[in-house]
């Protein structure tokens, strides 16, 4: 027990390396692709619903609704072929796989995220090899993620939209932006702020399959080499830290709730998992 | 009268009758091939022909054969009972299990509810699929191991679901007036209690029942607790992963079927999700685009009334 609060996981009896080195390499990659993607997510998501909502009933509305419920029930799979298919092979604009390419030199590890490491070392083309190399598995993983955001962002417009404080926005003779945006996007942010925890959880698990298709050298990748060949000691300490993300994500949610909802102050609150 | 009310919302809900006719079609092709025991495909899914192996799709073989030779049309049909069953029936657990904890916790309350709901959410905190691969790694390969795997990570949210309904159906009066009937426990909990949260529970088991297929397919596709060569969509897809450049078609046929079972069920859950949801209800009932028949079913009912 006290080992795992010291970070000391033992060793990987397949590589004969300490556990934690093996995490130390691994995780920020991992971080890289996972934090660039919820960001596209997050982006891609609030704006989709928000157009949804406030078009609510018209062709655009189930135009949106369906991109968002095909994005959400594709396979983690197909959106990783589909996109090495079709930008890797047939249009050839992005690498198919791997994290830079061999021609270039790395830049000395300080942070561990090869981007900012690039970026401190002013070694501008591993940061652009990096960028394209991550642009697409990034992509991939957004795609599957982001309609758990639009539908919660959607819903909770529809629920705001007509409420009588909007009404009472308006009738203050505030200009339409303003109620849009501070009364009605506001409101709907709420929800998806806690949702994105939970969207951040599956991101995090969705690394397994993105980062073997792509041969990312992440924690996924890791994770699945290390159940493949039933290699428990370094299965564990993942499993913890993929916990610890989730417990984490959730964290931040709650944090950014209570700044963003001024009814709620830090401590009272349980998220709903609907 | 408000079950129909429901059910007519969701038939005249293009998206969701789009959803129910996958799901239809999907299941009764699924039950067609268990039924028959296997004859209504073209070919065998199991034979193997080195022959055939690695066709384009073609009229005899309309995805194209897989590295061993045998037709992923068939295959495909072949995986329908196992990629609907499995899914189907770990909800289907799980939703059991949510409702006897969740009725428990909500309707019992005090450690029993403190106690439940601490497990619970233990158990929510842990990422879903890396806890499905590693308890299935530990089981050894084999369906019902799978379900048993999902089964023990994904009955969580039900019990969340159901204690939230509980606890705002017990605050109603109809329940008190029972209780001072000295009507039974059991009647209370299965009369009173379990027809007023069973339509939600039953809107998220539909969406549910989705995501539970995708991550079926994605235990496949990694390989782990679903035993190989198993007609099974995910395996499909995972097994010609250093083929991919050279017979695309081998893994984007199967997955792109693994995402239209899937998309059936995300527009059927929709769907209801929507008609159900009583807030949103009234402007779907009076802008009347997105239903059709929607406003003429209502001044029948106010007529009624």
């Amino acid at each position: 027990m006290r080992n795992l609060f010291t970070g000391n996981f033992g060793i990987d009896p397949l590589t004969g390396q300490t556990i934690l080195s093996e995490i130390r390499f691994y995780l920020p990659n991992s971080l890289e692709l996972v934090l660039f993607s919820f960001v596209i997510i997050i982006i891609v998501g609030v704006a989709l619903g928000y157009f949804a909502g406030m078009h609510f009933s018209t062709l655009g509305d189930s135009i949106a609704r369906v991109i968002y419920l095909v994005s959400w029930s594709t396979p983690m799979y197909l959106a990783a072929i589909v996109a090495i298919l079709l930008f890797a092979t047939f249009i050839p604009i992005f690498p198919s796989g791997g994290m830079y390419s061999l021609s270039i030199s790395p830049p000395q590890p300080v942070t561990g995220i090869f981007l900012i490491d690039a970026l401190i070392a002013l070694n501008m083309p591993a940061f652009v090899s990096g960028l394209q190399h991550l642009i697409l598995p990034a992509l991939a993983l957004a795609f599957v993620n982001f309609g758990l955001i639009s539908r919660a962002v959607r819903s909770s417009i529809l629920n705001v939209r007509w409420s009588t404080y909007v009404k009472t926005a308006r009738a203050k003779g505030l200009s339409e932006s303003e109620v849009r945006r501070k009364h009605i996007l506001r409101n709907a942010l709420i929800d998806a702020t806690s949702l994105s925890a939970v969207v951040f959880g599956w991101v995090l698990t969705s690394t397994l399959v993105v980062e073997e298709l792509f041969a990312w050298p992440g924690l996924g990748y890791d994770a699945y080499q290390a159940i493949f060949s039933s290699d428990y000691p370094v299965l564990i300490p993942i499993v913890v830290i993929f916990t610890l993300g989730v417990i984490v994500a959730n964290f931040v949610a709650d944090v950014a709730y209570s700044l963003l909802d001024p009814r709620i102050a830090i401590g009272g609150h349980l998220s709903e998992v609907t | 009268m408000k079950s129909l009310k429901f059910r007519q919302l969701v038939l005249t809900n293009r998206l969701s009758s789009l959803g129910l006719a996958i799901v239809i079609v999907s299941v009764s092709l699924a039950a067609a091939f268990a039924i028959s025991g296997g004859r209504i495909t073209p070919y065998s899914p199991y034979a193997l022909n080195l022959q055939d192996s690695n066709l384009p799709p073609s009229f005899t073989h309309f995805f194209g054969t897989d590295f061993q030779g045998r037709d992923i049309f068939s295959r495909v049909i072949a995986a329908l009972p196992i990629d609907l069953g499995l899914p189907i029936a770990i909800v289907l657990l799980s939703s059991v299990l949510g409702i006897f904890l969740g009725m428990a916790a909500g309707y019992v309350g005090g450690v029993v509810d403190e106690v439940i709901m601490r497990i619970t959410d233990l158990f929510l905190a842990f990422p879903t699929i890396i806890m499905v691969l590693a308890v299935a790694a530990t089981l050894g390969a084999g369906l019902v191991n799978a379900m048993l795997a999902f089964v023990f990570v994904w009955w969580p949210p039900y019990v969340r679901l159901v204690r939230g309904g509980v606890l705002e159906v017990v605050a109603e009066e109809f329940i008190a007036v029972s209780k001072a009937l000295n009507s039974s426990f059991s009647y209370i909990m299965f009369r009173g209690i379990l027809p007023n949260i069973l339509p939600s529970v039953l809107v998220y088991a539909t969406l549910d029942v989705g995501t539970a297929l995708l991550e079926v397919s994605i235990l496949g596709f990694l390989g782990i607790g679903i035993p190989p060569n198993t007609p099974e969509l995910g395996v499909m897809v995972g097994s010609i992963s250093y083929g991919l450049y050279t017979y695309p078609w081998q893994a984007l046929f199967p997955a792109f079927i693994t995402m239209i079972l899937v998309v059936g069920f995300s527009f059927l859950g929709e769907g209801a999700r929507e008609a159900s949801d009583v807030k949103v209800r009234p402007y779907i009932l009076f802008k009347g685009r997105a239903f059709r028949k929607a406003p003429e079913i209502t001044k029948q009912e106010l007529a009624k009334q």
